[in-house]
């Protein structure tokens, strides 16, 4: 184990050699190990990530290829895709997709600072909201939205109900907002991870050289840069390629975003998928934007801040007056970002009909009844939690080796390459990704050798991880980025083995980071729908498919008691996972990340 | 405490105590992973069935569609998978699988679609299983039999609450819809979206007498304020909640919201659109998957495919008008004879149907 050439695990990149300057001068150990290491994980990345978004993005071109039209070279429908309502639609897109971007990191950092290092009362509540806000998927708030402030809605109904609210809610503002409100969760996660690596010393620093807690702001957010400009990008990414926002509120507001134009051209009959990809290349091309800007805010910086004298954080006690209007702000997300969701399907689920009336005596809870009397459901539920728990396991060591690759490779083209497709594939809606996947793993040849993979759980699995990796890996790199080279060296002088110094040099501090990060991907996949849709193995549907089946086929009320029942599973699942970490992971792991008190 | 101490003082004992949990946390997990997937995953990898028959895949988006492949399996022993699905996305999965269909048989409602299908020489053709058809049945058998009627619904239903509306108050013609009195009061589905929702706007503009005629209706019917939604569901629930007076839906959708609803109603303008729900076959199926697709066209049509066709989703797709003779609507179903409806030529409209639905989304829904 003390061999300076350590055992080569393909997705693995070394670090450094030791006792050399952290520049990129590489050893002769770490020449070999990237020589297999980059390759392997360059295979791995174009087979799972690449190849499905290359097939789908080929198709606007040369339709002939997968069958989709006569043309082997057209720019038709890129044409068409920047032209009238489409292009419309993709201007529409952009800028919500800043405005929710800002919104979001606006609320996220005081929502993570508040919950990380203040006392501010029932943190652990307010965490665990969180992870129920990234949860829902995206149709459900929005439909909440939509039972609340629509004439004869709820609202109107107790008579709180106003014109301003309806003009508020269906249109840009009321888009904006509900998107921005589940990017929220992108964001704290990034600034949570970012804010446990900083320590305390820097704030002390400032505060020691006289600076107020502005001023001390002034100080520590440059430092959170890459986590800052991490959660904008994600955020950017997520807002561009939602469709459940884009088909219910954006959609009855009559506000096109080109995300719906893309849906309707692969629903459309027949699906005209060369447009659907045109509208796909712009969606990417939009995700140029939050790159260039952060690669522009980041260049030849370090934000390595974690190192092994990192000191766990204090809370700052909150005045009485401070920590009235913190849980005034808190409360005030959660009732927007949950209450209101809450709200719109619990109803749902208690009435009769399709939740137009509302009134004590429509109430019953026949669907729940009919949910567990139907052995029709319970499958479905076990089969989500499986992919979910496997997806999220995998995509967490994936993830890491992502994440680093993306900051050790450093100014290297082939990191920025990688931080592009990533994001590109966040860009991209899971529909069009998943379509991707048919066209890239369904050839004929493939079936004739025998690797058909198309229509089996290992795929949809497959698509699941490549479709959660992009964003893990975004929000694992505020955390990586911070973690100085250093404490591996420190273990591997001290005579530990190359892996037993990351185990117990590195995991420690980056345990929380991943805890969570493995819930980001739990909660994104449990109730996933676009990819699921349509890569799931026939005679074996997830969840979500059962109930958008149900939600389709005019069984509103029970679809809507059937996503009641699975959000309060997974939660269960969320909260097994955070006290199981709090109960069995070593004391020091819990210090760093975390803060006294 | 700094984590350095954690990496540099390494006391044998205290480290097992550290690192047991861990080992047990993970264990535990893979532990629960392989009983969780074994257990729910039976059979997910590799295709041939216990009996050796080839599995039937169904590509399915009728609300009895479970039920019914459930009773197939039973009564046949034939393994059969069910993708069950909206039409929508299931026409791109077909269209995604052009050049290696992964379907044995396709089971949706309208003969637009199928008609395209088989344009495209998707369908296998020349199979009608020997049964007595209605008159309507019998008129919905294309002439190359590429694709088998299994039931009839119409589309679309004038679904109002009457609560709001009394019968009286109606319109009776497309026409009146155009009134200052329906302003900002009708609701319909986004024929992009909802695959039922094409054949209902390629049959009123065949009733007008061509697109053009058709287009500028619906143009005059969005400035009177035409609220388009996506789907059915959505678009009875605004119904409901009072955002529209009158939802223009497919008819099973509206008589299953009048049978669960007190208060909700249906009628029917002249003319209403016949929408068969039909079956197609995978051209390029294997024999074995062929015949096994055609026994279940033939399970289907029988008494008791009927009775499970009529019972798989009592309060939605299961209200449609049977095709063969025979077999009695179920209750709450009017007489389809007192109701005009008409049939309109699936070719000619199927092959409108991409260009007629993105001018839909492009001048109406935006």
């Amino acid at each position: 184990m003390t061999a300076l050439a350590p055992p080569v695990a393909p997705a693995e990149p070394g670090p450094r050699p030791l006792l050399r300057p952290a520049r990129p001068g590489l050893g002769r150990a770490t020449a070999t190990l990237q020589s297999f290491a980059l390759p392997a994980t360059w295979i791995l990345i174009g087979l799972l990530l690449l190849a499905p978004v290359v097939c789908f993005l080929a198709i606007a071109i040369s339709p002939r290829l997968f069958d989709q039209g006569p043309q082997w070279f057209t720019l038709s429908d890129l044409s068409q895709a920047l032209s009238g309502p489409n292009l419309q639609g993709l201007l529409d897109t952009v800028w919500v997709g800043v405005a929710t971007a800002a919104l979001a990191v606006g609320i996220g950092f005081p929502l993570a600072y508040l919950l990380a290092r203040t006392d501010l009362p029932g943190r652990g509540l307010w965490t665990i909201g969180i992870w129920l806000v990234l949860l829902l998927p995206s149709w459900l708030p929005a439909l909440g939205w939509e039972r609340l402030a629509a004439p004869g809605g709820v609202l109107v109904q107790l008579g709180a109900g106003d014109r301003w609210l309806q003009d508020v809610v269906f249109g840009p503002g009321g888009v904006v907002l509900v998107l921005a409100l589940r990017g929220v969760p992108f964001a704290f996660l990034a600034f949570t991870a970012a804010l446990g690596g900083l320590g305390r010393e820097f704030e002390d620093a400032a505060r020691v050289h006289g600076a107020g807690r502005l001023a001390t702001l002034r100080v520590v957010v440059p430092i959170l840069a890459p986590a800052i400009w991490s959660a904008l990008a994600i955020v950017f990414a997520e807002s561009v390629s939602d469709v459940g926002v884009a088909s219910t509120l954006a959609f009855n507001a009559h506000f096109p975003m080109a995300t719906y134009g893309l849906f309707s051209a692969v629903n459309n009959y027949p699906s005209d998928f060369p447009l659907a990809s045109a509208i796909g290349w712009l969606l990417v091309a939009a995700v140029v934007l939050p790159l260039a800007l952060q690669a522009r805010a980041l260049r030849g910086r370090s934000y390595a801040v974690l190192s092994g004298r990192l000191r766990p954080a204090g809370r700052t006690a909150l005045s009485r007056r401070g920590r009235l209007l913190g849980l005034a702000g808190v409360g005030l997300f959660y009732a927007l970002a949950l209450g209101v969701p809450a709200v719109g399907t619990i109803s749902a689920s208690l009435l009769r009909d399709f939740g137009g009336t509302v009134g004590l005596k429509e109430l019953t809870l026949a669907n729940y009844r009919a949910v567990f009397s139907s052995s029709g459901l319970a499958s479905p539920l076990l089969r989500s939690l499986f992919f979910a728990l496997v997806t999220a396991t995998v995509t967490v060591v994936a993830g890491l080796v992502a994440a680093r690759m993306l900051v050790h490779s450093g100014a290297r083209r082939s990191a920025r390459l990688f931080d592009f497709l990533l994001l590109a594939a966040v860009a991209l809606p899971g529909t069009v990704f998943a379509a991707g996947y048919i066209f890239a793993y369904n050839l004929p040849f493939l079936t004739k050798i025998g690797l058909a993979l198309y229509g089996t759980t290992t795929l949809l699995i497959i698509a699941y991880i490549a479709g959660s990796l992009p964003t893990h890996a975004r929000v694992l790199v505020g955390t990586v980025a911070q973690v100085q080279e250093s404490m591996v060296h420190a273990g591997r002088i001290h005579g530990a083995g190359l892996l037993r110094a990351w185990l117990r040099g590195v995991l420690p501090v980056l345990s929380r980071p991943l805890v969570m990060a493995w819930l980001l991907t739990f909660c994104g996949i449990f109730l996933e729908l676009p990819i699921s849709q349509i890569l799931y193995p026939p005679g074996q549907p997830p969840v979500s498919v059962a109930i958008n089946d149900n939600l389709s086929n005019y069984h509103f009320g029970l679809g809507m008691a059937q996503s009641v029942i699975a959000v309060l599973l997974a939660l269960a699942v969320v909260g097994v996972v955070l006290g199981g970490y709090r109960l069995l992971a070593p004391r020091g792991w819990q210090r760093i990340g975390g803060a006294h008190g | 405490m700094p984590s350095s101490k954690v990496v540099s003082r390494p006391p044998s004992l205290r480290r097992r105590a550290r690192r047991l949990p861990f080992g047990v946390a993970v264990t535990g997990l893979a532990a629960a992973l392989g009983v969780l997937g074994s257990t729910v995953l039976p059979g997910a990898i590799g295709t041939a069935g216990a009996s050796g028959k080839v599995p039937l895949v169904v590509y399915a988006a009728e609300g009895y569609d479970s039920a019914m492949t459930a009773a197939f399996q039973k009564a046949t022993g034939i393994p059969t998978r069910l993708d069950d699905d909206s039409t929508g996305p299931l026409l791109a999965k077909v269209v995604a699988e052009k050049n290696n269909p992964q379907w044995g048989l396709l089971w949706v409602d309208g003969a637009t679609a199928f008609a395209l299908l088989d344009q495209q020489g998707l369908l296998y053709r020349g199979f009608e299983p020997n049964v007595g058809w209605t008159t309507l049945g019998k008129a919905a058998v294309p002439r190359d039999k590429s694709y088998i009627p299994t039931g009839i619904t119409l589309m679309p239903a004038i679904v109002y609450n009457s609560k709001v509306l009394s019968a009286s108050q109606l319109p009776t013609s497309y026409q009146d819809l155009l009134s200052p009195t329906w302003k900002g009061a009708v609701g319909m589905n986004d024929p992009a979206v909802s695959g039922p929702t094409y054949p209902f706007v390629a049959g009123l503009m065949n009733q007008l007498g061509g697109v053009s005629a058709g287009e500028k209706y619906f143009e005059q019917l969005k400035s009177n304020g035409l609220h388009v939604f996506q789907t059915n569901d959505v678009t009875l629930n605004a119904l409901e909640a009072g955002t529209i007076k009158l939802a223009l839906i497919q008819s099973s959708a509206g008589i299953g919201a009048m049978l669960k609803t007190p208060g909700i109603k249906v009628a029917f303008l002249p003319k209403t659109t016949v929408l068969p729900g039909a079956i197609g076959i995978d051209k390029g199926a294997s024999k074995t998957v062929r015949a096994e697709a055609e026994q279940f066209v033939k399970f289907v049509l029988t008494k008791e495919g009927q009775r499970v066709q009529q019972s798989g989703d009592p309060t939605g797709d299961s209200l449609y008008w049977p095709v063969i003779k025979g077999v009695a609507p179920k209750a709450g179903l009017p007489s389809i004879t007192s109701i005009d409806a008409q049939t309109i030529n699936p070719y000619t409209w199927g092959a409108r149907e991409n260009a007629v639905n993105q001018w839909f989304t492009n001048n109406i829904v935006q």
